[in-house]
């Protein structure tokens, strides 16, 4: 189907003013938020509501055309994007269809703001858990597509932790509940399944979200270090302690100068070669034994002091800062490489040691802000990417890091999501015959392929597997930054 | 005949099995074989014997270990460290985590910690075509590949045989102390009395209602009430128990109310295993549910219940003796709650319960990862 033949049909469904097909209107969503990876799509098309994007995808089923479904375009994986394909953006089913109090739910539009539920709920005492750092921009269905997390999840738990049941649409137009909104279903988890499946299993039409009540008390702390080693050695130490704060974040001393030189600035000591911010919640009587319980590990373990927010206002203002660092890093060059990856946390001081040798020996700089109470690293690399010796450097870096965490047990990702930026780590971690199995059940939601090509898994994998080629081995080994 | 094979390395026998469309009923230490719909196979894959702790790093609060490996034996290991995993399932502990995970089950904990799904990181499986699969992984947070884990975890043994499991483990800081409190009769009684207990006063690792006849049973005075875990550190424990003394009538329990709990059923059974009828609801409309459920459940002689509100969920349990009559008269007369269906004799399960592949999406993944249908066929009802 042409193109103007297919605009004119999705018109016909959304309105011409919410069908692009100009280039130039289209480069807009050419990249999400990792903009080192540019996908040119055919059209974009911006369904008004629940009837209009059902229609949509019908319309798209019916001609075999690929998609590639977008929330706010603020992943950190190159996911929502593709060459060639109809752009699907879910942004206007915003709606925010109940809150129920007493059974701590809210069903809401995947074009929900994460923050805009979370502020819908705040005077009811309830929150949202997941809580990533974009949550002022991303999407619930962009949370749900990549099973976000944020730094609250190491109690908390992600986004599939707090999704009871969805109302997705399929590829091939079915209309599927997943999970049950009101009790227990028996048989397989598709609830389970379809969460993180990075929009290659469906587009949600709903979700009905879990509540929490929030907690009673809240002490947020802030530790210096004048040492990366002892500050990674606390992190491990607080975790093993037995207490599970609510977020434990590290940040370097790259990252601390950059915001605080920043409109961000949140008053972290600019030198400092790390600091974590920790917080702990819960019944009131609980959380002052574990903030000092806490605070006699940081000092005990090497931090100069220990700071404790005295209000919301505090408390906000060192959280501000945590989560405007990938923005403040702006300030450093034009373009940013953010990594993603898992490792246990007992390797925490290790791997950062063996990050700092691999930044020195590819002469880059690397910004460390993570959630070290789950070992989820995030090693972020600001260059220039028109500097093609630079652009080398930072690859190779970045390829060297992620091979360090595989080594040490991890994962290539524990939030950001595969998308095309970690597809060609993926055999890394995962045998032949496990990503066929991913790819059989891809299969079962999208037997196309149509549903965001190309993603999660390499294609390859999906073919009947006969063993590694020298060449393929080859280049995961390129890849993953062995010579 | 039944043939059982016990197989340390599954992996032959599958493939054998999946050449020869042997039909395979995959078990633990058989503590599961009465439940679920019947199966045809008759060859039985017992996994008991393959056990063993693969990794235990404590400083990362994970630990992976071999599917036929006891709750009880990683009750052990992990208590050594000060550390639990906070999964208890009804019955033994003689049970296996590959059993578990497989079954999805889980006990009162779950309303602190979450269910087995919550708390499995990482599984490898083969899948009925003799495939070794890996899902997930071995540290806490993790979203590379589809999400074979959440797949497999409750699917009955129906898309792979469980060969090893990482798991989510939590540190102990200090021992939970159980409170008991007597509920009033009647809708507006147990809110009142429920209520604050759910409300954010107290932090509880589980919340679980017992009615008068299964309390007689744990050895507490036949009424119905509400028993609360608490833990945390000591100044936690100390305003929680307060909060708990303040509302009126809460003492202290033995810790092993939970163990005694758990094997209600396992001491149940004799000639009949007993019946198990799980209902479900919104968290809102559980007070409704069990009082309907008494109601109804009074005629039935040695009928239990309890429940945990903050899952909307009421568990009944009924002599395995029951007639027919007696388990559509307890069915009929709740609506609006989902029943699922643990143990039913099985001349009932095709009158008492659909299909729960009956979806044709479950239907294709049990195709894609059982081709030949050869692992517990039948067990979750027929394939169309």
């Amino acid at each position: 189907m042409s193109t103007t033949a297919l605009a004119e049909k999705l018109e016909s469904i959304v309105g011409e003013r919410f069908v692009l097909r100009r280039e130039s209107d289209l480069l807009v969503y050419n990249s999400d938020g990792l903009p080192g990876y540019r996908r040119m799509p055919r059209l974009a098309v911006f369904p008004g509501n629940r009837e209009q994007a059902i229609a949509v995808v019908r319309a798209l089923a019916a001609d075999g055309i690929p998609y590639v479904p977008r929330g706010a375009g603020t992943g950190l994986s190159g996911g929502a994007l593709a060459d060639d394909v109809v752009l699907l953006g879910l942004h206007r089913l915003k709606r925010i269809i109940s809150i129920d109090i007493e059974n701590l739910r809210a069903v809401v539009e995947p074009g929900v703001v994460n923050l805009a539920l979370n502020r819908m709920v705040a005077p009811l005492g309830l929150i949202y858990a997941p809580d990533p750092s974009s949550e002022a921009a991303c999407t619930i269905g962009g949370n749900v597509a990549e099973n976000a997390g944020g730094p609250h999840c190491l109690k908390y738990g992600v986004t599939l932790n707090h999704v009871v049941s969805i109302n997705a649409i399929l590829p091939d137009g079915e209309i599927v509940t997943l999970g049950d909104p009101e009790g227990e279903t028996g048989g397989y988890d598709l609830r389970g399944a379809f969460i993180g499946s990075e929009g290659c299993f469906g587009v949600a039409l709903d979700v009905t979200v879990r509540l929490t009540r929030r907690p009673q008390a809240i002490r947020t702390m802030l530790a210096d270090f004048t040492s990366v080693d002892d500050a990674a050695h606390v992190s491990s130490a607080i975790i093993a302690s037995g207490i599970v704060p609510a977020a434990l974040e590290f940040m370097d001393g790259p990252t601390i100068r950059v915001v605080e030189s920043s409109v961000y600035a949140a008053g972290y000591p600019a030198d400092a070669a790390a600091v974590l911010l920790i917080e702990v919640d819960g019944i009131e009587a609980g959380v002052d034994a574990d903030r000092d319980t806490i605070q006699r590990i940081c000092l005990e373990g090497g931090a100069r002091q220990v700071k404790v927010a005295r209000n919301d206002a505090e408390r906000l203002k060192l959280w501000q800062g945590r989560k405007k660092a990938f923005g403040a890093m702006g300030r450093m060059a034009p373009h940013l490489v953010v990594q993603d990856a898992v490792i246990p946390r007992t390797r925490l001081a290790e791997i950062l040691a063996r990050i700092g040798a691999i930044a020195a020996e590819n002469r880059v700089v690397v910004c460390n802000v993570f959630h070290a109470g789950d070992g989820n690293l995030h090693p972020n690399i600001p260059y220039n990417a028109d500097n093609a010796d630079e652009a080398e450097r930072v690859h190779r870096a970045m390829g060297q890091i992620m091979k360090a965490c595989v080594d040490a047990g991890g994962s290539i990702t524990g939030e950001h999501g595969v998308g095309l930026d970690k597809i060609g780590y993926i055999e890394l971690i995962f045998s032949p015959d496990s990503l066929a199995a991913m790819c059989k059940l891809r299969e079962v939601f999208d037997p196309d392929r149509r549903a965001n090509p190309g993603k999660v898994v390499p294609i390859h994998s999906c073919q009947e597997w006969r063993g590694t080629p020298a060449s393929r081995a080859a280049e995961i080994q390129h890849t993953a930054g062995v010579s | 005949m039944t043939s059982m094979v016990t197989s340390q390395t599954p992996l032959e026998t599958i493939i054998d099995a999946a050449d020869a469309g042997t039909p395979l009923r995959i078990s633990g230490r058989g503590h599961w074989m009465d439940a679920g719909r019947a199966s045809p196979a008759t060859r039985i894959l017992s996994m008991a014997n393959h056990t063993g702790v693969v990794d235990y790093v404590p400083g990362d609060l994970t630990i992976t270990v071999r599917s036929g490996t006891t709750l009880a034996e990683l009750d052990r290991i992990t208590r050594a460290e000060r550390q639990w995993l906070p999964l208890d399932p009804f019955g033994s502990r003689d049970g296996t985590i590959g059993a578990t995970i497989a079954t999805g089950s889980f006990g009162p904990l779950a309303h602190g910690f979450g269910r087995a799904r919550d708390l499995v990181l990482g599984l490898e499986f083969v899948t009925g075509d003799g495939k070794v699969v890996r899902g997930g992984g071995r540290v806490v947070k993790n979203v590379a590949g589809f999400d074979l884990v959440r797949l497999v975890t409750g699917s009955w043994g129906t898309l792979g045989v469980i060969t090893e499991a990482t798991l989510r483990l939590y540190a102990i800081s200090s021992e939970p102390v159980t409170m008991t409190l007597n509920l009033p009769d009647g809708v507006k009684g147990i809110s009142q009395r429920i209520g604050p207990i759910l409300g954010g006063g107290v932090a509880p690792y589980a919340v679980e209602i017992v009615d008068a006849a299964l309390a007689a049973r744990l050895g507490l005075p036949a009424k119905t009430q509400v028993l609360v875990r608490i833990g945390g550190n000591s100044a936690a424990m100390a305003a929680q128990r307060d909060f708990l003394a303040a509302l009126g009538g809460a003492h202290e329990l033995e810790a092993d109310v939970w163990g005694k709990l758990g094997l209600v059923e396992d001491a149940e059974a004799g000639e009949m295993p007993p019946i198990v009828i799980r209902f479900s609801t919104l968290p809102g409309r559980i007070v409704d549910l069990w009082t309907n459920l008494q109601r109804s459940g009074i005629p039935i002689p040695g009928v239990m219940m309890h429940a945990t509100p903050s899952l909307g969920i009421v568990r009944c349990i009924l002599p395995g003796s029951s007639s027919l009559d007696a388990v559509e008269s307890l069915v009929g007369t709740v609506s609006g709650a989902t029943r699922l269906y643990e143990r039913l004799p099985s001349s009932l399960w095709d009158s008492m319960s659909q299909s729960v592949t009956d979806v044709r999406i479950s239907q294709r993944i049990k195709r894609a990862f059982d081709p030949g249908n050869i692992l517990n066929p039948g067990i979750l009802g027929p394939l169309n």
